[in-house]
């Protein structure tokens, strides 16, 4: 079953548009790559799925478990099970991070009817994901992502995702920013939340990430389309020949 | 009311008329050094009468054309039922009404003096400190509080203790004006934990003047928190001057959290070597204005002072942060930083900002900043992609703005309390339009 079904969707921004028609499908338990030059669309896409105000879907659908987000808000989006890592992760000074995760954590519980969980509940869950994804119990006192390192931003991304545990996961450029050393363990982070009943759009501008986050499809945006797609392959192809090439060819 | 205040606010307004009628029976007439002290002030408080916009330092709290002056009369001593302190009970407790002193509270190692029963048998160091801070030129309505006191309480701390001042007001049909003053004295050596509220009933445009002087002996530390709630009808000044000697440092946390008109005017002497001062300022208004106007001054060498003003003004709130700063001749390896950052969260809201340096000395460390802006919108979203609705989301963001401010202040029990108030006045701001 298709977790989640974009068809034929337009987006504008300020009235421009810059998605002209995007048609995706993703089944449960696949990870798809969406990769494109600067400028093609990728993180508008991301931004529209997630419900940012001023992304407007001017026509067409994004089908997520047979539903439609359009009109939904981004909380009531998150809490029916979509997360969306961001590029760059914003700075919340003032807001401890692991207040931030109870808050965030018990709003997605209280709007599915469920029962909130107390501070030394959330602590213990966080506490066993975060020593995977090396967080430190320093980093989950402090400020969310204030003063945070690129890595130290993009792993809390990841934490928050194997926290929430989202069905539809998307990475914006996850690897943006980051070394070797922390790109595979983020990767890893990843990995390890790959599962039959979740799909995962990762979105990436170089072929590096998915050495490490193999994905199951390679889509290939340019000019707000999806001009080609391919298996893993594709993303090699596209590192060798670049993007110029594959777009004319396609 | 505007053209009876400003008539008023010439010589000859209602508090040069209540001085001139009334010096012979305030407390403490008898006394020579004290009606010298008071006749000097009133004659500093002569030079501007109640400011206004005319007073650069007044020129956003327009004093004169908010009192209702042509009726205020004084609050006499009423006795109130006992009241409930609001932060949880310190080791001693001292509660006012309509600034007089109607408990007190204290163990031994701390001295107090009701200021409205002042006589002849006032101990030395009243005499040789009450009335020397808080009480000139720059501080008008310090000046008035001394010339014109009724009320208050003389406070000398010995040995390292907590201490609680609760201010009540009752309520009042008519608009009622009260003078009180605050001495205390913080000996050598001596660390003190201060907290301070002010609270009140209806107001009918009420004035509350407190002047308030303490002096830090060298090494002493004070740790001041306030918590100023007045009711929505009341106007407030306190005006606050500290003497800082060798070593001594006093940190203090203020939150503005009521009243038509609030204004904290602060002056900081940094007399000593190595002393230091933080002044951490909260408001939080949805309608009135919340007005911090401070003077640091750098007497010393190698003094420090750090000052973080955080505004959340919704409705028709007006928040004003002014704070000057002056390094002397001398005052070598001096250290001063000052940030002011206001958020509006409507569009009729108004936060102004002024810092100033005034710098004489060589080798010294200066900075200022300030910001005034909405909350942004890229967290606002990041927040709701996590499952926040968007209220909810918005008040974490204003919550997380103030509590940089808030900090480690006070144990957790004061803490809590202060962040029940501020809760429920962000609340009130969040929902004003």
């Amino acid at each position: 079953m298709n977790l989640l079904e974009i068809d034929n969707l337009h987006v504008s921004i300020d009235g421009k548009e810059i998605l002209k028609g995007i048609t995706l499908s993703i089944p449960e338990g696949e990870v798809h790559a969406i990769m494109g030059p600067n400028g093609s669309g990728k993180s508008t896409l991301s931004y529209a799925l997630a419900g940012r105000a001023g992304y407007e879907v001017t026509r067409g659908r994004m089908l997520y478990r047979g539903e439609d987000l359009t009109g939904l808000s981004p909380d009531r989006r998150a809490a029916l099970g979509v997360f969306l890592a961001l590029q760059y992760p914003v700075e919340i000074p003032g807001v401890t991070t692991i207040t931030f995760l109870k808050t965030a954590l018990n709003a997605q519980r209280r709007a599915r009817g469920e029962s909130e969980m107390d501070a030394m509940q959330v602590l213990r869950r966080v506490r066993k994901k975060a020593h995977a994804l090396n967080v430190s119990e320093d980093m989950l006192k402090r400020p969310l992502n204030a003063g945070f390192s690129g890595g130290e931003k993009k792993r809390m991304e990841i934490l928050q995702m194997s926290l929430f545990e989202p069905k539809l996961a998307i990475l914006d450029e996850t690897d943006s920013g980051l070394d070797i050393d922390a790109l595979k363990l983020v990767a890893s982070g990843v990995n390890a939340q790959r599962a039959a009943d979740r799909a995962m759009l990762v979105i990436t501008h170089y072929q590096r990430l998915l050495d490490y986050i193999v994905p199951d499809r390679v889509h290939v945006l340019a000019q707000g389309r999806i001009v080609t797609s391919g298996g893993p392959d594709l993303a090699r192809e596209l590192e060798l020949r670049g993007y110029g090439a594959v777009v004319e060819a396609a | 009311m505007t053209a009876m205040a400003r008539g008023l606010s010439a010589p000859g307004d209602v508090f040069q008329d209540d001085f001139a009628r009334h010096a012979p029976e305030l407390p403490g007439a008898a006394l020579d050094w004290l009606s010298a002290r008071r006749q000097a002030a009133m004659d500093a408080f002569a030079v501007t009468g109640i400011p206004g916009r005319r007073s650069e330092a007044w020129k956003w709290t327009d004093l004169a054309n908010v009192l209702d002056s042509g009726s205020l009369a004084p609050a006499g001593f009423r006795k109130l039922a006992p009241q409930d302190s609001i932060f949880p009970k310190q080791a001693n407790e001292l509660a006012f009404s309509g600034g007089f002193l109607t408990q007190a509270s204290v163990q031994a190692g701390i001295e107090v003096v009701d200021l409205a029963k002042l006589d002849a048998e006032a101990p030395g160091w009243v005499r040789d400190n009450l009335g020397t801070l808080a009480h000139g030129l720059d501080q008008p309505m310090g000046a008035a509080s001394l010339a014109l006191m009724r009320s208050g309480a003389a406070i000398r701390v010995r040995t390292d203790t907590s201490l609680q001042l609760g201010f009540f007001q009752a309520p009042s049909q008519r608009p009622q004006v009260s003078h009180s003053r605050i001495l205390l004295v913080v000996e050598s050596g001596v660390s003190l934990r201060l907290v301070e509220s002010h609270f009140g009933a209806d107001a009918h445009g009420s004035l509350r003047n407190l002047g308030f002087e303490i002096y830090l002996r060298p090494r002493s530390r004070v740790e001041h928190i306030r918590v100023q709630k007045d009711a929505p009808d009341a106007v407030h000044l306190t005006s606050l001057g500290a003497a800082i000697e060798q070593d001594a440092s006093y940190r203090a946390l203020y939150a503005a959290l009521g009243g038509q008109l609030a204004r904290m005017d602060v002056n900081l002497r940094l007399g000593g070597v190595n002393s230091d001062a933080l002044i951490h300022h909260v408001a939080a208004l949805a309608a009135g204005s919340a007005d911090i106007t401070s003077v640091i001054d750098h007497a010393s060498p190698h003094t420090r002072s750090r000052q973080m003003f955080r505004n959340v003004v919704g409705g028709r709130g007006r928040a004003v942060n002014q704070g000057r700063v002056i390094v002397r001749h001398g005052a070598v390896g001096s250290d001063s930083h000052q940030l002011f950052k206001s958020l509006l969260l409507s569009a009729h809201a108004e936060a102004d900002a002024k810092p100033e340096l005034e710098i004489f000395a060589d080798d010294v460390l200066c900075g200022h900043g300030t910001a005034i802006g909405a909350l942004e919108e890229d967290a606002v979203f990041y927040l709701r992609s996590r499952g926040i609705p968007e209220p909810e989301a918005k008040l974490l963001l204003i919550r997380g703005f103030v509590a940089e401010a808030i900090g480690e202040f006070g144990d957790e029990a004061i803490r809590d309390v202060i962040w029940r108030e501020l809760d429920a006045a962000l609340a009130s701001v969040e929902s004003a339009q």
